[in-house]
């Protein structure tokens, strides 16, 4: 289990984060959402013991993050937001180095990471340096996965991936989860939270906002669509209806509706539609509201 | 983390080779021509200073000669340029450019780290210093020169002490800083400045005292190989205090909040 209790971490500059509490229960998975420069990262190198806490603190499976932060990497795999590796060597060579830096677990990792590196498609005899930002981002995934660690975190994981490569990592995780992995993930990514993860928090300049069920919040789920019409006058018998309408243009709308859509057929059947287009994901939508 | 410095090593430790193949190879016409030595017993002591040759020091020698051509100015340079930025490399641009945060997330501890990276550097300075050695035995053999060989090794362990320390303090500002530029500018202008106060100390009576601030004054290759001096004392004292920063600096990097 991963449990942070009043956190606080606060750069000289005055950035970081303030007062920070949540828990992550074991075998479920996380995400951590956010604008940038929200404290995401540094919630996520106190985890990992590169930062010392100001105040509070952060256990996982009890072990704390600062005093304990060799034993808590016994148990967690990480991948860094941003990916830098020792550009001279080559993909096998960076995977022998982590391997064997885990000791005793060395051979069977190295036995485990050829599944990873078949699902990614990776050349691994290239030399790092020479890597796209994509295969750097692949190569990252795969040191990350190869530990079988039982908590993984990640660091806004799929920036880089095409999206053929987002899909794969997804099924990964939804892969580790199955082996009852507890997962902490920072995204950008709506989509994947809400497919990989149990519950999400929402960090806006460093204060921990909400954190929230994802099934809770698609029962509350607004979904959104943008509309036009093809007159004037079906844009007045849309007004006049009972819909939650944001004009947008002289005859196109922004409709936002709560639970069942059918309201909105109702009130559509009556106008002529030019355009209709679901504009942004649910979940997304709820958490913009946090965000605004 | 070695594998990475084969190659930087191979390199340097071929050009050390060369160099004093080169040297030793002049050597024998350079000592059949008294004029030369004689040129050189002329020159102002402040001139000698500069070249790293002591004011009262002989100067027909073999040992004055590769002193002077070699060991008191370009191979201290070398190794320590060297030093510095191998220290900086293992340690300050890993730390700023994020590449150790793998290698931090693994079970292998900060102190466990340090040691290696350390290691990775106290044994590549190691190797050069044997190159340097290497060099000098395989010259004089080839050129049949006569040396004692047991003050080039002095002159190697004092070597590698010497270096292992501008080691050292080099990775002690990437650890307090883990910032690779400042711990850069900090290493090498504190080099510097230790450099200039032997020059400038060496220059006039008056200035004589700046030698004292020095840690070059410690490191004299041409006394060590006449045997005028012991460079026990300075072995000692450059090894003390390596280990001593040492393990300060590995305490400063155990605690050090790292932006990774």
């Amino acid at each position: 289990m991963i449990e942070v209790k009043e956190l606080t971490k606060i750069y000289p500059e005055g950035r970081g984060i303030r007062d920070v509490s949540f828990q992550v229960n074991p075998g479920t998975a996380f995400g951590f959402l956010g604008p940038n420069g929200a404290g995401k990262t540094t919630t996520i190198r106190l985890f990992m013991g590169f930062l010392r806490p100001d105040s509070g603190r952060v256990t996982i499976n009890e072990y704390d993050c600062w005093r304990d932060k060799t034993e808590v990497k016994k148990i967690v795999s990480y991948l860094p937001g941003e990916l830098h590796f020792i550009e001279n060597l080559t993909g096998v060579d960076f995977l022998d180095l982590i391997a064997g830096m885990h000791g005793d677990h060395c051979l069977h990792i190295k036995k485990y990471r050829e599944y990873y590196v078949k699902a990614f498609d990776l050349d691994l005899k290239i030399l790092i340096r020479k890597m796209s930002k994509g295969m750097k981002q692949k190569l990252g995934i795969i040191a990350t996965l190869m530990l079988d660690a039982s908590v993984l975190i990640f660091d806004e994981p799929t920036s880089g991936l095409d999206p053929l490569m987002q899909k794969v990592f997804i099924e990964l995780i939804l892969e580790e989860k199955q082996k009852g992995k507890t997962l902490f993930m920072s995204s950008h990514q709506f989509a994947e939270i809400e497919r990989t993860c149990e519950q999400a928090g929402i960090i806006r300049d460093g204060k921990l906002l909400a954190v929230q069920s994802i099934s809770l919040l698609r029962e509350a789920e607004h979904q959104t669509f943008e509309i036009e019409v093809e007159s004037e006058t079906d844009a007045q018998l849309l007004k006049h209806s009972q819909l939650n309408i944001t004009p947008l243009q002289e005859r196109c709308f922004v409709i936002r509706i709560a639970g069942e859509l059918e309201t909105l057929w109702l009130a559509l059947a009556k106008v002529r539609v030019k355009r209709f287009k679901q504009r942004s994901l649910e979940l997304e939508e709820a958490f913009m509201d946090f965000y605004r | 983390m070695f594998k990475q410095y084969r190659r930087k090593v191979a390199i340097i430790s071929t050009g050390i080779v060369l160099y004093e193949g080169l040297l030793t190879w002049v050597y024998p016409v350079i000592a059949k021509n008294p004029a030369i030595s004689d040129i050189a017993q002329s020159l102002p002591s402040a001139v000698k200073t500069v070249f790293g040759v002591p004011a009262k020091a002989r100067t027909d020698t073999f040992e004055a000669f590769i002193s002077g051509q070699f060991f008191a100015r370009i191979w201290v340079m070398l190794m320590a340029i060297y030093g510095i930025e191998t220290a900086n490399a293992l340690l300050g641009r890993m730390v700023e450019d994020g590449s150790i945060a793998f290698l931090l997330s693994t079970p292998v501890s900060r102190s466990e780290l340090i040691s290696t990276q350390t290691a990775v550097l106290i044994s590549t300075n190691a190797i050069l210093v044997a190159a340097m050695i290497g060099g000098v035995y395989f010259g004089t053999f080839c050129a049949e020169i006569d040396i004692e060989h047991g003050r080039y090794v002095d002159l190697a362990l004092l070597g590698l002490s010497f270096f292992s320390l501008i080691e050292i303090y080099s990775l002690f500002f990437s650890a307090w800083f883990a910032e690779e530029e400042r711990a850069l500018t900090y290493a090498m202008g504190l080099t510097l400045t230790f450099y200039g106060l032997d020059i400038v100390g060496g220059l006039s009576h008056k200035c004589s005292w700046l030698k004292n601030l020095s840690l070059f004054q410690w490191f004299q290759p041409q006394e060590v190989l006449e045997g005028t001096t012991d460079p026990l004392g300075p072995i000692i004292g450059f090894s003390v205090a390596s280990v001593a920063l040492w393990y300060f600096t590995k305490k400063v990097f155990e605690a050090k909040d790292l932006p990774i």
